[in-house]
């Protein structure tokens, strides 16, 4: 599984790095940060939830 | 709809009326019939959470401008009304002053602040939520962590609500109160920031007052205009959620009891409340080109509100929209707004509202509504005037 983030379209609402931040982080504006784009299979489930809770659709996961 | 009135004046007040029904979520449930409510000639709201988010993310066409909503001001206030470009060169400075790291370090302090509030009634077995708490603990907050004097903060409640909250019944007694109250608002700040120049301290205005954009220092007007904001935003919204927060667990002892029993359960019950209440029922946007909507022309020109509270209990968007699920995952809801115009100050509420749950629930797990209680919700922001709540006393020691 990959994730992709969307820059343009995060908007900080920071609800992946708060649900999951074993793979989001925040940057200094509070805007998701990736830190991992390979998922390994013991994280997909949370990067899944970090992806369906922005509000904004800024993440992609390619399965 | 009462079918004597006025059409335009019975759209506007079902808007308003948002905010102070009892169940906001059968108003907008009933106005997503249509994906176009509209109000009159040249207002009209927006229903349906596919269609709000297009809206929320194309501010060249659904401009966040001063020409959206009139709150008084002579300049736009910054950085609500300014679309991008020009937008991102404040959100810069201010997003890190309000990023998660930054409202994380504030719990201390905010707990602190949250027993003293309790302090003041728990032993007693009453109280009035909104008076005593809901008020003062964001206020607290909000003008320690900006820099000013405590002793200002009825002026300031005062100020904030002649903009948001004018007497009067119509636009025209509206009017001539918000622009008087927001020259008061300029000339608060003006002297704020000549004092500052004066005397430079380590806070929040400071740090925005340092801060350069593009190797220059906002000018003393665009410090006013941040200001501003600050004001009506920062001394409102949060109020207003607690208010709907404990208004609502008092009435549902079960998801409250849900809460006492596994604190785990706050960050995602106050995502849960957030949207289920949607405190800002609405955002504003002027559309800056003729367009449409599900096929409803909009006109270049026209006030086009964003129903918010609608796009959260929208169930074509959210599966289960009409149950309250206190551990709902996911919830992409939309009540800090989104688009580049996304709330500054989410992640400071969100870390009051968690912090305010946690702490009263410790040592308040049981309240009503005190007996004969009519909640009255306010139009506009959902909040109430008063909200007495009984309980058992908490034991000395």
């Amino acid at each position: 599984m990959k994730i992709r983030l969307d820059a343009d379209r995060c908007q900080g609402h920071g609800r992946c790095y708060t649900l999951a931040p074993q793979v989001f982080d925040a940057d200094e504006f509070g805007h998701c940060r990736l830190l991992i784009e390979d998922v390994p299979p013991e994280l997909e489930s949370a990067a899944r939830t970090g992806a369906d809770n922005c509000p904004e659709q800024a993440l992609t996961i390619e399965d | 709809m009462d079918a004597d009135q006025n059409p335009s004046q019975a759209g506007t007040s079902t808007l308003v009326d948002i905010a102070a029904a009892q169940d906001p979520r059968a108003v907008t449930r009933a106005l997503r019939e249509q994906p176009l409510f509209r109000v009159g000639e040249d207002f009209c709201a927006i229903t349906r959470r596919a269609d709000i988010e297009r809206a929320l993310r194309d501010p060249a066409l659904f401009s966040s401008g001063a020409e959206a909503v009139n709150l008084g001001n002579v300049r736009p206030l910054i950085p609500l009304q300014i679309d991008p470009p020009k937008h991102v060169k404040y959100r810069r400075v201010l997003d890190p002053l309000f990023a998660p790291r930054q409202m994380a370090a504030l719990e201390p302090e905010i707990a602190g602040l949250v027993n003293r509030l309790i302090d003041d009634f728990a032993r007693t077995g009453s109280c009035d939520l909104h008076t005593q708490f809901a008020v003062p603990l964001p206020c607290t907050v909000f003008l320690t962590l900006i820099g000013l004097p405590l002793e200002d903060l009825d002026v300031l409640l005062e100020l904030k609500d002649g903009i948001i909250r004018p007497p009067g019944e119509t636009l025209a007694e509206q009017e001539p109160v918000r622009a008087e109250t927001a020259q008061r608002i300029y000339r608060y700040f003006e002297d704020v920031i000549a004092k500052r120049r004066q005397a430079p301290s380590d806070d929040l205005l400071a740090r925005i007052m340092n801060a350069e954009v593009d190797g220059a220092k906002l000018t003393d007007e665009e410090i006013l205009d941040i200001c501003f904001l600050f004001i009506i935003a920062g001394l409102d919204t949060v109020t207003d959620s607690l208010d709907c927060f404990f208004a609502y667990l008092a009435q549902q002892p079960e998801h409250r009891r849900q809460l006492v029993k596994d604190e785990s359960v706050i960050p995602s019950a106050v995502e849960e409340l957030l949207r289920w209440e949607s405190p800002v029922p609405a955002v504003a946007r002027v559309a800056t080109a003729d367009t449409e909507i599900g096929g409803c022309p909009v006109r270049a020109g026209e006030q086009v509100m964003l129903l918010l509270g609608s796009a959260n209990t929208d169930d074509s968007a959210v599966p289960g929209a009409h149950e309250v699920d206190l551990q709902r995952n996911p919830n992409a809801h939309l009540a800090f707004g989104g688009g580049v115009h996304r709330c500054l100050g989410s992640h400071l509420a969100r870390q009051e509202l968690r912090v305010a749950l946690r702490e009263f629930h410790r040592r308040i797990p049981d309240y009503e509504l005190a007996p004969g209680t009519v909640l009255e919700y306010t139009p506009g922001l959902r909040s109430l005037h008063t909200l007495p709540l009984v309980f058992q006393p908490e034991l000395e020691g």
